[in-house]
């Protein structure tokens, strides 16, 4: 048996109201010794619209600041030419759930500035369900994982992590325990190593699910953000802890992101895929703070 | 052993169906899927089906000119204790008198009857749609001519100071975890294999909750009952008990192959006397 979290270990550190969640989860050590990881959250309020749109050029906009922050960079493309190469074969992994895909502004806003760094137009693709019999995807030098995220029944959370179940072909082996064996997926030779970039899309984050569609307007907000980082663990466990507090605050009380997210924590502890402790955590906020929730 | 209901088949109840509720009119061909084809349908969130022993589900869309569609999900379960059992993982919602237990939130109206779990769901809450799907639930709930037993697990649970909207029931680990985080491992050897009722009790001593697991013989009960000693209660005192680090009290006790879980009891005496109480109901 792995390592046993029991939820006395959540009353031990003092976070018995955090028991099923990830904040103030017990550590048992990380896989592999990491140094801090950066996290950039960008918001603006005017990324949507009055009608529910999407605000193209605002994203972009969003995109580009989150990118030059992330690295450092005085320009946007300068940023991109440390993602990517011009003789990079990009996939860019991309999210189609109806209710809450990723948006099809932010997949062509990458896109295009993947063009610009010099990436030919026929080594660049956009998927999410066909990622093992696309050809680019096939041939792939390097990913870009986006993704909204949103509550899952049996996840906790669809987060970035999971947003590579697509690179199996039976998703359902990696069902066991609440999904917590993802970060595996991402050892895959068709995976491992190439994930330049993740953005986790939290422009309508949803909260919350009924029934097994797991899905409800009225569970979606307009954070209007987005959740850039080189780390996977970190930009899902930052997205996290906000899903939480808005559940907190949308309930009136303490509502755990349930199942608890052991997928997030095994992909730091057991698959070194990054960190997912706040103090291992540096998140640099840009943009708007209203009900940031971090 | 869960009895198998004698209700009919998937089919008898699609071909009874309304064509037309309301303003909405089904749409196009009705479709099944089985416990592997449902991630198709409703990707990982089919596991909590399958969890319940899930056959088989018909979905069927209605649509209006001006409207959310309205989609209806029937799902067949080999008893009528997944189908209760399916009820009550996710019972949060205004109650209503609709089979033999119903709930409507935000769009979304659930109810069980016999071994059938019927999902209705518009994609925007509207007035009308909720108006639909309250009319659709009821024609739905009448074509499924009997009402199944509920687990006979349950009625191990005492009755006094049971909060009746905490129950649940189920089989599988991470279904526990859901409701109650108890370990990131499967340190109850919970399974398919298992039947489990998780309840919440508000007594005048204090507040507790209880978990009841039925194993297939004691032997495997037993094991349990280690494991969880070992892992989760490693301090337990020789009657099974110990004061977890917020002050209250978790006991376990097996009997054949029933294991008794007091958890987090207001004081030593809530605990000691609940797992009396249940461990004796065995003998």
């Amino acid at each position: 048996m792995e390592t046993v979290i029991t939820r006395r270990d959540f009353l031990k550190v003092g976070a018995a109201a955090a028991v099923g969640g990830l904040a103030g989860l017990p550590h048992t050590g990380s896989a592999k010794a990491i140094g801090k990881s950066r996290v950039v959250l960008v918001r603006n309020k005017d990324v949507i619209a009055g009608s529910g749109s999407i605000r193209a050029e605002i994203l972009e906009q969003m995109l580009d600041q989150a990118m030059t922050t992330l690295l450092g960079t005085p320009d946007p493309v300068s940023a991109w030419e440390q993602v990517v190469k011009p003789e990079d074969v990009v996939g860019i992994k991309s999210n189609a759930w109806y209710q809450l895909p990723t948006p099809h502004s932010l997949e062509a806003a990458i896109q295009g500035r993947l063009l610009q760094v010099g990436v030919k137009k026929e080594d660049a693709s956009v998927d999410d369900r066909g990622v093992l019999s696309n050809p680019v995807f096939q041939r792939a030098t390097a990913l870009i994982n986006t993704r909204p995220m949103r509550t899952h029944y049996w996840s906790g959370l669809g987060t970035l992590l999971k947003n590579y179940i697509m690179f199996t072909p039976r998703p359902s082996d990696y069902h066991a325990n609440a999904c917590e064996n993802l970060g595996a997926l991402w050892h895959f030779p068709q995976v491992e190593g190439k994930t330049r970039l993740n953005i986790l899309v939290m422009l309508t984050p949803q909260f919350h699910g009924v029934g097994p569609h797991s899905f409800s307007k009225e569970y979606l907000w307009n954070y209007c953000g987005l959740i850039l980082s080189t780390d996977p663990v970190s930009a899902d466990a930052t997205g996290a802890s906000i899903i939480q507090k808005k559940r907190d605050a949308f309930f009136g009380a303490r509502k755990p992101i349930s199942p608890p997210l052991n997928h997030i924590t095994a992909a730091d502890t057991r698959f070194g895929l990054g960190n997912s402790r706040p103090e291992m955590i540096e998140v640099i906020k840009m943009g708007w703070e209203e009900s940031i929730l971090i | 052993m869960a009895p198998m209901s004698e209700a009919g088949p998937l089919e008898e109840l699609q071909h009874a169906l309304p064509e037309k509720v309301m303003t909405w009119s089904k749409a196009e061909e009705d479709q099944f899927y089985d416990s592997q084809s449902i991630f198709d349908y409703i990707d990982g969130a089919g596991e909590v089906y399958r969890a319940y022993n899930m056959q088989r589900c018909l979905s069927r869309r209605y649509v209006t000119p001006e409207g959310p569609v309205i989609i209806l999900d029937l799902f067949e379960m080999v008893s009528s204790y997944d189908a209760f059992g399916l009820f009550t993982h996710d019972p949060d919602g205004d109650v209503l008198a609709i089979g033999q237990g119903a709930v409507y939130r935000s769009g979304w109206l659930g109810f069980w009857k016999d071994r059938f779990f019927v999902s209705l769901y518009a994609d925007d809450d509207t007035e009308a749609a909720k108006q639909a799907l309250f009319e659709l639930a009821g024609k739905v709930a009448s074509l499924i001519k009997k009402e199944g037993p509920k687990p006979q697990i349950l009625s191990r649970l005492p009755k006094k100071g049971l909060q009746a909207a905490s129950v649940r029931y189920f089989h599988d680990h991470p279904v526990l975890n859901r409701h109650y985080f108890i370990s990131t491992e499967n340190i109850l050897r919970l399974g398919s294999w298992t039947e489990a009722v998780l309840a919440a009790y508000q007594l005048k001593e204090g507040a507790t909750q209880i978990l009841l697991v039925m194993y297939p013989d004691a032997e495997k009960a037993k094991e349990a009952n280690s494991s969880f000693l070992k892992h989760y209660l490693p301090d337990a005192d020789p009657s099974g008990m110990a004061t977890l680090e917020n002050k209250k009290w978790c006991g376990a006790s097996v009997k054949g192959p029933l294991l008794a879980i007091v958890l987090e009891a207001d004081s030593r005496e809530i605990a000691a006397s609940l797992l009396a109480g249940l461990i004796g109901k065995d003998k």
